[in-house]
């Protein structure tokens, strides 16, 4: 029993890791690209 | 000033509070700091609590803890959400007052906790000392704080939600739950109450609270402070906004799981220890994802690091944030744990973490916050320097006597001669660990007065100056949720 929760609680990890990435790949590049400058926008326009 | 065809009426950032939330953080450091040196010193001098109870080693140590983990750091990590959540949401603090009301009866409730702690109320939990009415408390001043913070993301006028907000999110969510679960309690007087969970489930769930408080909050919630100030400071992108978003999720699945391998060799079921132990192992991926990205986005800003030691602050950071969390899975190793438990070594890993990560990526951050909130140049930029150069030094003497009392306690303590009996007293041990412990009181009072320099020159930068009025900026037709709200840009003092 104890194995059995052991070696579930891994792949329920991994299955959350992979369908993550999975998303995350799905991703725009343009999306992805606009939010990793979501900081530097306001700096900008504050000049 | 309604320029560049913009509709809508000007609107400003929140960031008095976020002033007031530095100020009370630096506070805290001084303070809590100032306790740690003492019982470093009673380390030294045993004699040191004068025979009172209120000075007793027990009794100031959870003072120093709580007041650094929920003082310094919990502040500083409030005013840096109110800051980064306003900015990255393009919209004013959701709900202002219940932002002030966060900050002060937070303070209230560290000051009057950290009293209560002195006079001996405890619930013996480690890191959850504070006794009921102080849970009610937290509990009270976190949901609203929660309240802010993602009424602040719900009234967002920018689509994409910020990878730091995610993570300061993150922090909020689980240390409720964490909090919650771990503080349920019978009260039985005003001072004392018993918990739920007795014998090894309470042992459990403890653990399950502390290592996840080092975790969200520690980690997760400095991770929110670096990813939306590092960029910003550097002047350039994350530089894998993609591997952010999988760190993120790979830390949050995987961190949850790790709090037993603070009970290995215990009484609680063989296949915890293993799991927390795996689970440890695999935090190693995101955690050393997370100081790749951040190190290969400032590696486009080298130049800067040169004369800028704000950015020098939040560079070591990613340095000591890459060793404490390769060495935390290599002591949640059961066999490596055999040596470390119980002993100095864990003291080093945590003020690796503590003195090394967030501290350092707390004042590089106030180093670059602070003087833009007032429109301000650093008062000193060499008194910084010279901190810089404290903060290192004070740290790597810290868990360098650290480490060696430590590694010496545990191979020690398992030494036996031929007949297997120890072949030394627990006395003897600690008799010999005195050379260490005053490095270590020395360390200390070294971190601390450049956190006490940092403290001048910022009181000096703000002295007499007025918070800044930001105007919110517009955002891109293409990224805005509200198209019909649009505000102009700008930056004015404030009257």
């Amino acid at each position: 029993m104890a194995l059995f929760i052991f070696a579930g609680d891994l792949l329920v990890m991994l299955f959350m890791t992979v369908l993550v990435v999975w998303v995350s790949m799905r991703s725009s590049k343009e999306l992805l690209d606009f939010s990793a400058n979501i900081p530097l926008i306001e700096e900008d326009e504050h000049g | 000033m309604k320029g560049n065809g913009m509709l809508g009426e000007a609107e400003y950032y929140h960031d008095k509070v976020v002033m007031r939330l530095v100020q009370f953080s630096m506070l805290w450091a001084v303070l809590a700091m100032a306790v740690g040196l003492w019982l470093a010193a009673e380390f030294v001098w045993p004699t040191l609590d004068f025979g009172q109870f209120w000075l007793s080693f027990g009794r100031i140590r959870p003072v120093h803890t709580n007041g650094i983990i929920f003082g310094f750091g919990v502040s500083a990590l409030m005013g840096t959400a109110f800051y980064s959540v306003q900015r990255t949401s393009h919209v004013p603090l959701f709900m202002p007052k219940l932002a002030w009301f966060c900050c002060y009866a937070w303070q209230v409730v560290v000051l009057l906790g950290g009293l209560s702690l002195l006079a001996g109320w405890t619930s013996t939990k480690e890191y959850a000392e504070l006794e009921w009415p102080f849970d009610i408390a937290i509990t009270v001043v976190w949901v609203a704080f929660a309240i802010v913070f993602f009424g602040t993301i719900a009234t967002r006028r920018i689509r994409p939600i910020y990878i730091s907000n995610w993570f300061y999110g993150a922090l909020i969510i689980v240390i409720a739950m964490l909090h919650i679960v771990n503080n349920l309690e019978v009260p039985v007087t005003i001072d004392k109450s018993y918990s739920l969970y007795a014998g090894a489930q309470d042992a459990i769930v403890e653990w399950w609270y502390g290592h996840n408080a080092v975790g969200f909050l520690l980690t997760g919630g400095f991770l929110g402070m670096l990813y939306y100030f590092l960029p910003k400071h550097a002047g350039q992108p994350i530089w894998s906004y993609r591997l952010s978003v999988v760190s993120f999720w790979a830390f949050t699945y995987s961190y949850i799981w790790a709090g037993p391998h603070h009970l290995h060799y215990s009484a609680i079921p063989e296949w915890v220890q293993s799991l927390a132990m795996v689970m440890s192992l695999v935090l190693l991926a995101p955690s050393w994802a997370t100081m790749v990205n951040g190190i290969m986005t400032v590696s486009k800003a080298w130049p800067k690091l040169k004369s800028d030691p704000a950015l020098k602050f939040i560079v070591l950071s990613l340095a000591f944030y890459g060793l404490a969390t390769f060495e935390g899975p290599m002591l949640a190793i059961r066999s490596v744990n055999a040596v470390s438990h119980f002993t100095d070594w864990t003291i080093g890993h945590v003020h690796s973490g503590a003195l090394g990560w967030n501290a350092m990526v707390t004042y590089g951050t106030f180093y670059y916050l602070v003087p833009r909130l007032v429109g301000r140049e650093l008062y000193s930029t060499r008194l910084a320097n010279i901190h810089f150069v404290l903060a290192l030094a004070g740290t790597l003497l810290y868990i360098l006597a650290m480490w060696a009392a430590g590694i010496s306690q545990g191979l020690l303590w398992l030494s036996v001669n031929t007949l297997g009996e120890l072949s030394f007293s627990f006395r003897e041990v600690m008799s010999s660990m005195k050379p260490y412990y005053a490095l270590r009181l020395f360390a200390g009072a070294i971190f601390w007065s450049g956190t006490l320099m940092m403290t001048y020159n910022l009181w000096r930068t703000i002295k007499g100056a007025n918070v800044l009025k930001v105007l919110i900026p517009p955002v891109p037709a293409r990224w805005r949720i509200n198209k019909s709200v649009a505000q102009p840009v700008g930056v004015e003092a404030q009257a």
